[in-house]
């Protein structure tokens, strides 16, 4: 059946951060597809210039509210390979550690509160707890959980205050690590409730397929599922780029419809997050992250980017078995107090580490008095944004037949899928008084 | 162990006047000797992060950057029913937040505080550079005086 649909979801009105939506087709032929971000340039590098290497981490934490540990740890790394600063096991570790609370934090909101109440046909997580609150209760539990992890190990819950470079400024005590794997181990269970309550209405998430190229980092030595450490890779590619290269995977560059850049590497976009994590990372998943993925039959080289959220549900999983254990060595070794001295010196260097949305690079140079100079920030949003253009093309003709409302319901599921990260750096109140 | 009553500073440093809650919080933070029974919090943009650092509590002090229409500078506190969200989300992210919604998953999942009270402050600017501006700044401690009027009560 030939059908004319024009959608342009463009939100004229003040909302925080959004992309436009743009499909026009008539009598079944499409004329125009386009995924438009027109946000304002942040200008976040121009304000670390001239800032102490010190201060670095504390700006750039306020770049997100979702993902400030992780901007804090690209940043702090990026500053400790500039400055030759050596890290502890024990205060790598204790990041890591850090970092994965922050994944479950994004992940289970991510699937609880944006993408379940699609699944469930409904508008938002407020009507959901009411149709699903055994489910909802659960997802509210370990975001409380991942929350308090994040209070405790990086002194917030949010933008962090207890990273230094050079290490921590507070550690953990091996009570309070005991108390937490204690309830790591506890919250197993809400994991499998919330994993039972999304693959029973997993059905509805769209069979749909484009061959894509994943960039994540991997890691060999130990051969691990990396958030932290390790080079640059991709599906396409079977070797390592060094993370200090990576102005050479990411190939910025500006593109009329959106005010951020895109990137490419081998194909004329590339996908970031939990899914690419996956398929270039999958046979080092925790046991029971395993289990997850095969109840939900994803499989390596998966190209269904609805999946993500699948992907998360499998890392949640995952960050928390994995830090099970790494608490237990942590308490074998024994926390000892730490006193990193630095002193600035001149230098330029990248950070990396893989934000819940995606890999995340930082660039720093310091003149000899340890002053920023100049600052590259490369985000995963912006590495996804290409691939969401790409995968409009693609999927728009497939379901024209289905009408105007489905596209557009199917379309804003699919960037809900990658939870683009394009409205995070305000959110003030909005309100009329009504009494 | 959580105090009974939080309040909690938001908002984002990097963008002038969006900035005031954390400022403000920042401040009093530094009078907490004064109020053993306050947890005083920059939540910043954590958005959901919200309903965690609120249950359990008896009180919620909320302090934010609000458009309502006003002059800017102005102060003024609201219980959450005595306001409407004009607030447009576009359901794209989990990144953007509006408090009077999460405050109302609060209440439906019976996590929400019996008082919750917020004081929002018109801005003058909202933009990409550190700092507040000169008329919210020159007001610093008429602010301050009402959300510790608000703690003592």
């Amino acid at each position: 059946m030939a059908k004319t649909v024009n959608i342009n979801v463009h939100h004229v009105t003040r909302v925080e951060g959004h992309g436009n939506i743009v499909v026009n087709a008539t009598n079944g032929k499409v004329e125009k597809v386009e995924w438009q971000v027109p946000e304002a340039p942040r200008f976040f590098e121009a304000m670390v210039r001239g800032r102490s290497y010190e201060d670095i981490q504390t700006i750039v934490s306020r770049i997100c509210g979702i993902c400030s540990i992780t901007h804090s740890l690209a940043s702090t790394k990026a500053v400790e390979n500039a400055l030759g600063i050596k890290v502890s096991e024990q205060a790598d570790k204790v990041r890591i550690l850090m970092h994965y609370s922050e994944q479950l934090q994004s992940h289970v909101l991510h699937v609880g509160y944006l993408v379940a109440p699609d699944l469930f046909g409904l508008p938002s997580v407020v009507p959901l707890a009411a149709k699903a609150p055994d489910a909802v209760m659960a997802v509210i539990r370990l975001h409380r959980l991942a929350n308090e992890w994040s209070d405790l190990i990086a002194g917030r819950t949010t933008h962090p205050v207890t990273l230094k470079p050079g290490g921590l400024t507070k550690f953990p005590t091996a009570k309070e690590l005991r108390e937490l794997q204690e309830r790591l181990k506890n919250s197993v269970a809400d994991l499998k409730a919330v994993a039972a309550a999304v693959l029973s209405v997993a059905g509805n998430l769209p069979n749909f397929t484009r061959q894509t190229e994943y960039i994540s980092l991997k890691q060999d030595n130990p051969p691990t599922y990396t958030f932290y450490h390790g080079d640059i890779t991709s599906t396409d590619y079977d070797g390592a780029v060094s993370i200090h290269d990576w102005q050479s995977v990411a190939n910025e560059y500006v593109n009329d419809q959106s005010t951020a850049k895109w990137t490419k590497w081998h194909r004329d976009s590339y996908t970031v997050g939990a899914l690419a994590r996956f398929n270039n990372n999958a046979p080092l998943l925790s046991p029971l992250a395993k289990d997850v993925a095969k109840m939900f039959g994803l499989t390596q080289g998966c190209c269904n980017p609805f999946m993500n959220s699948v992907a998360q549900l499998v890392e949640c999983v995952h960050v928390v078995e994995t830090s099970i254990a790494m608490i237990d060595e942590l308490l074998t070794k024994g926390i000892k107090p730490e006193n990193v001295k630095t002193s600035p010196k001149a230098g330029k260097a990248s950070g990396c580490v893989e934000a819940p949305r995606g890999i995340l690079f930082h660039q720093y140079e310091f003149d000899r008095k340890g002053n920023c100079v100049g600052a590259d920030i490369c985000i995963p949003t912006n590495q996804n944004h290409a691939a969401i253009q790409k995968d409009f093309e693609k999927f728009v003709p497939e379901i024209l037949d289905e009408g105007e409302d489905a596209v557009r319901l199917k379309l804003e599921m699919l960037v809900r899928s990658y939870d683009p990260c394009i409205s995070c750096s305000t959110h003030m109140l909005n309100v009329e008084f009504v009494r | 162990m959580k105090k009974p009553i939080v309040v909690l500073g938001l908002g984002n440093p990097l963008m002038a006047d969006e900035g005031i809650g954390t400022d403000l919080v920042a401040r009093l933070a530094q009078e907490a000797a004064r109020y053993p029974s306050v947890d005083f919090i920059d939540a910043g943009t954590g958005g959901m992060a919200v309903l965690h650092l609120i249950d359990g509590r008896r009180k919620a002090v909320f302090v934010d950057c609000a458009y309502m229409d006003e002059a800017p500078g102005t102060i003024r506190r609201f219980t959450p029913d005595e306001v409407r969200s004009t607030k447009v989300l576009a359901h794209q992210s989990l990144h953007e937040a509006d408090l009077l919604r999460i405050l109302a998953l609060a209440e439906q999942v019976g996590q929400s505080p019996e008082q919750i009270a917020i004081f929002g402050i018109q801005p003058q600017v909202v933009e990409f550079r550190q700092g507040l501006s000169e008329v919210l700044r020159d007001r610093i401690d008429q602010y301050l005086v009402k959300i510790r009027s608000e703690i003592e009560s």
